[in-house]
């Protein structure tokens, strides 16, 4: 005889030995907070959509729009944000609707599907908020630079750059610009990892089989 | 969520909540993950039970969402190890039915189970349980066939685990 079926007649022996709940405690617990994983990823997806909206706000104060006007980034500015809000809604709807098609009642193999799917909208949303972010970094710096040449009156010798120069000043900039992005991303993989390793795990454990 | 679908729900529960009592066996190693675990399946099935048209057998529902929850939804808690002393109870044998030499297997086998992965848990839980393969594939999502090649694949594995 197969050892799983001598285990097999043990198991239900066993239906003696478990817990029993009773009505009353059972009512109780349907009326628990849940800390299911889905529950995690969509608290702390929220806070990744208004982190970003409240940093777009909160940077650009007044102070800010009148040294866009001094440089004659308003126009430009002015896009950028629309440009980015609308790319923002977008998102927000595509997770929403990820978010509502997870449903315990799937199998296990769509059920995980669905979560990785809100999980890669949230994905997709970041690696925009940091390539965006490091283009119009670059492209305002370089239109204020422009713009700095065309207005300045008399060249001054003395805050002229030479070659060399430039090339520190351009390294340097791209170089804080690579870090920074690069904590943010950093820090977006440890949380995410945590949250998803078991699951990416099991995921691949049962498609393992269809590419076999 | 009006009070009769409440009643309705936790009757049914109470009636099946073997089902999940199981599943907890299998996928914790103490009684306060034990409840936990009971907690998040019976709160993930009172919040799935709108969906649930009656058009399957409750017992079937829930052995698909009570799995979903162990397998992927679950958070484990970190938690000091002291599966030591919960082992002894957590598979009781009753000892007057075995002599010692076949007891001493069985805990060999529940804990080898112990070590496999949660989807191969999984496999072995539905097979304890004398499901098909035709309901291992509904609630794993997978097709018979390779639902079939994975029960074997665990059967293997379970034995290199006992007899290295």
């Amino acid at each position: 005889m197969d050892d799983l079926d001598l285990l097999k007649k043990d198991w239900k022996k066993q239906e003696h030995s478990l817990p029993r709940l009773s009505y009353d405690e059972i009512y109780k617990m349907i009326w628990k907070r849940s800390s299911s994983i889905v529950k995690w990823i969509f608290v702390i997806s929220i806070v990744e959509f208004l982190l970003g909206a409240v940093l777009n706000i909160f940077l650009a104060d007044e102070e800010y729009w009148q040294q866009m006007e001094k440089y004659n980034l308003t126009e430009f500015t002015i896009i950028v944000y629309i440009v980015s809000y609308l790319i923002t809604f977008y998102f927000i709807y595509k997770f929403y609707k990820n978010y509502r098609r997870i449903s315990t009642t799937d199998s296990a193999s769509l059920l995980m599907k669905n979560i990785l799917k809100t999980r890669k909208t949230v994905k997709y949303y970041i690696g925009f908020i940091l390539i965006s972010s490091g283009v119009v970094f670059l492209i305002t710096l370089f239109l204020m630079l422009r713009n700095h040449a065309i207005t300045a009156e008399t060249p001054n010798t003395d805050m002229t750059f030479d070659f060399t120069q430039w090339l520190i000043f351009i390294g340097g900039t791209l170089l804080v610009l690579a870090v920074l992005l690069g904590v943010i991303w950093l820090i977006y993989r440890v949380v995410y990892g945590i949250l998803l390793r078991r699951l990416l795990k099991n995921y691949k454990e049962l498609k393992k089989l269809e590419m076999d | 969520m009006n009070k009769e679908l409440e009643h309705q729900f936790v009757t049914n529960l109470e009636k099946h909540q073997n089902i999940a009592h199981k599943i907890c066996r299998i996928y914790t190693n103490d009684q306060e993950s034990h409840n936990d675990l009971f907690q998040e399946i019976t709160i993930q099935l009172w919040k799935a039970y709108p969906k649930f048209r009656g058009d399957s057998k409750f017992s079937t529902w829930m052995y698909r969402v009570a799995l979903n929850t162990a397998i992927t939804l679950y958070r484990k808690k970190k938690r000091s190890i002291r599966t030591q002393d919960y082992d002894s109870v957590h598979f009781k044998i009753k000892a007057e039915a075995y002599d010692d030499e076949a007891e001493r297997h069985l805990k060999l086998m529940y804990d080898a189970i112990k070590q496999l992965n949660d989807i191969d848990k999984a496999l072995v839980f539905l097979y304890l349980e004398d499901k098909n393969y035709a309901e291992i594939s509904y609630t794993l999502g997978i097709t018979e066939v390779n639902a079939r090649v994975k029960m074997n694949r665990v059967k293997t594995k379970l034995k290199n685990i006992i007899n290295p």
